[in-house]
């Protein structure tokens, strides 16, 4: 191309920043200064992280407060959780590109980013708590095919490839990289294949999902966590795909509705709020009645006939039958009916509170399903035990608070998370007009 | 995981799950590598503009990807799903059959100047067929006065080819660095200047009046130009210009001058359809 | 281990622990440590997170002053023939039971330390290396040498002493022996018990001493009613003993005592 200056011009060229040319057209974004002193505390909080976590990996696990007991402690419990939030970057992409709901390509990238950022986190976080993280490949080496933790092994790496090439055209998607005519041309041929990666995702989320619930269910030994089921999955295994995929939807109406207030923009349609609302509603809803089944069954059968009175689990402080209440009424069966009541779906307050009390009971669910587990004895002359995080714990989990947060932070700033905030703008702007 | 591993047997689960990982792989990898091969076959056969436009189509808003067809109101509703190309419309192509497009009446639209003998291009450029069978390419008087005088151009050299909804060149003003959209197919031959009133000549691929049909005439000028004013109306609003193009006003010479609190770049995104 | 295609006599190694013999006086876990190169606690380290193949736990009836009756149960990995809890949920099988001897092994060499097998065992018997083993100078030297000290961030437990395994079958081997036969050997807890409470041997063996208690009344294994068929076998002829071993929790009174149960 030949630039010729205009003959006309005489007005200095305005000029900008990296930082400018980098930030999507038409959107408006913070200002330099402004976004750094956003990213600093976060940046310390992940260095403060890394810190901890380096201190596990070069000292050993003696930097945590777990024990030959609590095998599993804050680490596990919160990478289950992570987990289960990010169900929304597949279900998401399934009710996206297989069910063909178009209402959700308003969310769908940012979706992604979710999803990667907490599966990122959690398979970092992994990485500290096994004792020999450098022989993570010995389970694709020797994988024994019996254990849950082999395909959740198998599934997350995969999944985490796959969420890592759909992150791929997102990035690729940004202004300056687009005028990279090889990025732009893979970015457009390999948007077209994104519906096989979506069913991929589904394929595997489904069962990694289910396989970390079933972490627990086929745990014989321990009465407590242990349930029948079908086939080789026992009934955990079900009730986690339900629980993440119902979950998934309002862990994104949560973050965008955060976003949408650290920002102070409109980023997606309200109908769209309604309707991830309303998925996660149902799901919910059939979740907490497969949840009730279950404890019942467990309750009157399961545990009893192999001698445990399920009554005996709660004897123990501080875990009373409360946490069974607050598991699946308090934090299951209200937010579901909150979510499935139009009326009350149609208040963000309502909707909001909904979702996180919704995320809330995931997370309590997958609390006790580790702690409470791990704390019960099964010997009858044992101890009941209890356990509280080491700051080095503590640390290494909030360095991927804090890691998911930046990388959200510059993806929402760099990259077109949301398609819809610039016509939203607009509409917006005909309203003014008015 | 491999026969050779201590341990190794083959049994019914560790042929679903190893089948099912690597099957998993396959299909993972057979999806890059088939995206990568499809790209450099795409830059080899210079489908970069095409794919360039097909992308920023795909984001434009619903509205803005409206049929021409709707904004004459012959047609309720309909999205265009041809990328703006006409020409491989069979809707466009019936529809023209059974009522010709009127010729149009005046040359001054909303006071701006949209003479009658040439084609218009919705990414705001028109099209002149000249006495020696090429033709010219320049920005209409809406794109001129959005752009007012250029900062600076990049034209493409004489001799290159352009293709329909390609780039046809880019302009840098006042913050904004657009490309605006080619309205022919062709080979560059000589390359104007601002001051000259035209941008491009350009000898095209083909000639008669299927190759121009994606292009703009007569009466459909008026009702389209309506929109685009629309258009830009709210998104100067929303892009934090005051609202002072009020209903018949007519926008001045160089409106960059006229809005300097306004963002001037997403103002000539959305009416030279970049996104 | 004998490859699968062998015929082989196959053994079934297993203890019978007399509760009613046991004093609590801990010589099983000092042998044990020192058989098998356990280091020597870190600084730092509490009964929760040391290493104690085995281990003895003191129970009492729960009834009050002048009732009181105690006992002890040392509990060492049970060696569950059935279904064993931590062989199928290991990711990356390092966990296997020889099918030669009946012994849950566990191969630290192969072992990622993600510590689900430890979650999956009803009777605490795995034990991670939150440290790096290390002994006090000059310590080294009383290393067996027949047993490879295991590295930081690794899971082990109780194997039934598998150097002394592994040395009667060289001898039996030098003597001329079939090496598909079992081999008769004593782990060191056994042999360090002062007062012979634990028996051990092939529990196919129907004249053998362990089988023959383990058949015995006032024989019980502990948890079997989650029927994975542990090859420890004790003995009481006290039924709150007996009772202690399958109750569910808590047992009779032991809110208080649990609290004061020493744990290694």
């Amino acid at each position: 191309m030949r630039r010729i200056p205009s003959p006309g011009s005489t007005k200095p060229e305005r000029r900008t920043t990296v930082d400018r040319q980098l930030i999507p057209r038409g959107v408006k974004r913070c200002s330099t200064g402004k976004f750094l002193l956003w990213i600093l505390p976060w940046a310390a909080l992940l260095a403060f992280g890394l810190y901890s976590a380096g201190l596990c990996l070069v000292k050993g696990l003696n930097q945590t407060n777990m024990d030959n007991r609590f095998a599993f402690g804050l680490w596990i419990f919160l990478d289950l959780t992570v987990i289960a939030l990010g169900a929304g970057a597949f279900f998401t992409g399934f009710l996206l590109y297989i069910l063909k709901l178009k209402e959700l390509r308003a969310v769908i990238n940012s979706a992604v980013v979710i999803g990667l950022v907490c599966y990122t986190g959690a398979v970092c976080v992994l990485a500290v708590d096994v004792g020999q993280p450098l022989r993570a490949w010995f389970t694709f080496w020797y994988p024994n095919v019996h254990s849950m933790l082999t395909e959740v092994t198998f599934c997350i790496s995969c999944y985490l490839t796959v969420l890592a090439i759909e992150y791929v055209p997102i990035v690729l998607k940004n202004r300056k990289l687009r005028q990279v005519p090889s990025f732009l041309v893979f970015e457009f041929e390999l948007h077209k294949l994104v519906y096989v990666l979506a069913g991929v995702g589904t394929f595997l989320s489904f069962f990694h999902q289910g396989s970390l619930g079933g972490l627990y269910g086929v745990l014989r030994g321990r009465p407590f966590a242990f349930r029948e089921g079908f086939a080789v999955w026992p009934s955990t295994f079900f009730l986690f795909i339900l629980s993440a995929a119902a979950v998934g939807p309002s862990f994104i109406l949560l973050t965008t509705w955060l976003v949408e207030k650290i920002s102070r923009k409109n980023l997606v349609r309200p109908e769209v709020f309604g309707l991830l609302g309303r998925i996660s509603g149902l799901l919910l809803a059939v979740y907490v009645l497969a949840k009730t089944v279950d404890t019942l069954i467990w309750i009157n059968r399961t545990s009893p006939e192999i001698g445990f009175p399920a009554a005996q689990y709660y004897s123990w402080q501080p875990f009373g039958t409360w946490i069974l209440f607050a598991e699946i009424v308090l934090f299951g069966l209200v937010p579901a009916l909150i979510l499935l009541a139009p009326q009350l779906r149609a208040r963000t307050g309502w909707l909001v509170a909904a979702a996180a009390m919704a995320c809330a009971g995931v997370a309590l669910n997958r609390f006790v399903m580790t702690v409470q587990t791990l704390a019960l004895p099964t010997l009858s002359f044992d101890r009941y035990l209890s356990y509280f995080p080491s700051w080095q714990e503590t640390g290494t989990f909030l360095a991927v608070v804090a890691f998911g947060v930046l990388v959200y932070s510059f993806s929402f700033r760099y990259f077109q998370l949301f398609p819809s905030e610039r016509e939203l703008k607009f509409g917006a702007a005909a309203v003014r007009e008015r | 995981m491999l026969p050779w591993n201590y341990g190794f047997h083959l049994d019914a689960g560790h042929i679903v799950f190893l089948g099912a990982f690597y099957t998993v792989l396959v299909i993972v990898a057979t999806t890059l590598v088939s995206a990568a091969l499809r790209s450099r076959q795409d830059l080899r056969s210079r489908k970069l503009e095409r794919i360039r436009w097909h992308s920023e189509f795909n984001d434009l808003p619903a509205r803005d990807r409206a049929c021409r067809h709707v904004l004459t109101g012959e047609l309720e509703s309909r999205e265009c799903p041809h990328s703006f190309d006409c020409r491989e419309c069979e809707t466009h192509a019936r529809l023209v059959e059974g009522h010709p497009v009127a010729a149009g009446e005046e040359e001054e639209i909303f006071g701006m100047s949209f003479p009658l003998d040439r084609l218009y291009h919705r990414g705001h450029t028109w099209v002149r067929p000249e006495s020696d069978g090429t033709v010219t390419v320049g920005l209409d008087d809406l794109g001129s006065r959005l752009l007012g005088t250029p900062g600076q151009v990049a034209l493409p050299p004489v001799g290159s080819q352009i293709e329909v909804n390609g780039t046809a060149f880019r302009v840098h003003k006042h913050g904004a660095d657009v490309r605006v959209l080619s309205p022919v197919e062709g080979e560059v031959l000589e390359a104007g200047a601002p001051g000259a009133g035209w941008y491009l000549r350009v000898r095209p691929a083909a000639s008669g009046e299927p190759a121009f049909r994606h292009l703009l005439r007569g009466a459909e000028v008026r009702p389209w130009l309506m929109r685009e004013l629309e258009r830009l109306q709210l998104t100067l609003t929303a892009e934090g210009a005051a609202p002072a193009l009020a209903d018949g006003g007519v926008p001045i010479a160089d409106m960059s001058q006229a809005y300097p609190q306004a963002d001037w770049d997403a103002v000539c995104g959305e009416m030279f359809l970049e996104g | 281990m004998i490859g699968p295609n062998k015929q082989i006599r196959a053994a079934r190694y297993g203890m019978t622990i007399d509760v009613d013999r046991c004093t609590g006086c801990g010589a099983c876990m000092v042998a044990c440590a020192v058989e098998n190169n356990v280091p020597p606690a870190h600084a730092g380290a509490t009964d929760r997170n040391g290493i104690t193949w085995i281990r003895v736990y003191k129970i009492d009836n729960g009834l009050p002053y002048p009732e009181t009756r105690s006992a002890f149960i040392p509990v060492m990995c049970q060696h569950c023939g059935n279904e064993t809890p931590c062989v199928h949920v290991c990711p990356q099988q390092a966990v296997d039971v020889d099918p030669a001897t009946g012994v849950v092994g566990e191969m630290p060499q192969r072992c990622l330390g993600c510590r689900y097998c430890m979650a999956a065992c009803p009777y605490h018997a795995r034990y991670f290396n939150w440290w790096d083993p290390a002994w006090p100078k000059g310590m080294e030297k009383t290393l067996n040498p027949d047993v490879t000290p295991r590295m930081r961030g690794v899971v082990e437990k109780c194997n039934f002493c598998h150097g002394r395994w592994h040395a009667a079958k060289q001898q039996a081997a030098a003597e001329g022996k079939p090496d598909t036969e079992p081999v008769q050997y004593l782990p060191a807890c056994a042999e360090a018990c002062p007062i012979k409470a634990i028996q051990f041997g092939d529990l196919n063996d129907p004249a053998g001493a362990p089988a023959r208690a383990a058949q015995s009344g006032g024989s019980f294994r502990l948890l079997e009613k989650l029927h994975t068929d542990p090859k420890i076998y004790y003995r009481s002829k006290r039924d709150w003993v007996r009772a202690s071993a399958n109750a569910p929790h808590p047992f009779a009174g032991q809110h208080e005592a649990g609290k004061e149960n020493h744990r290694g």
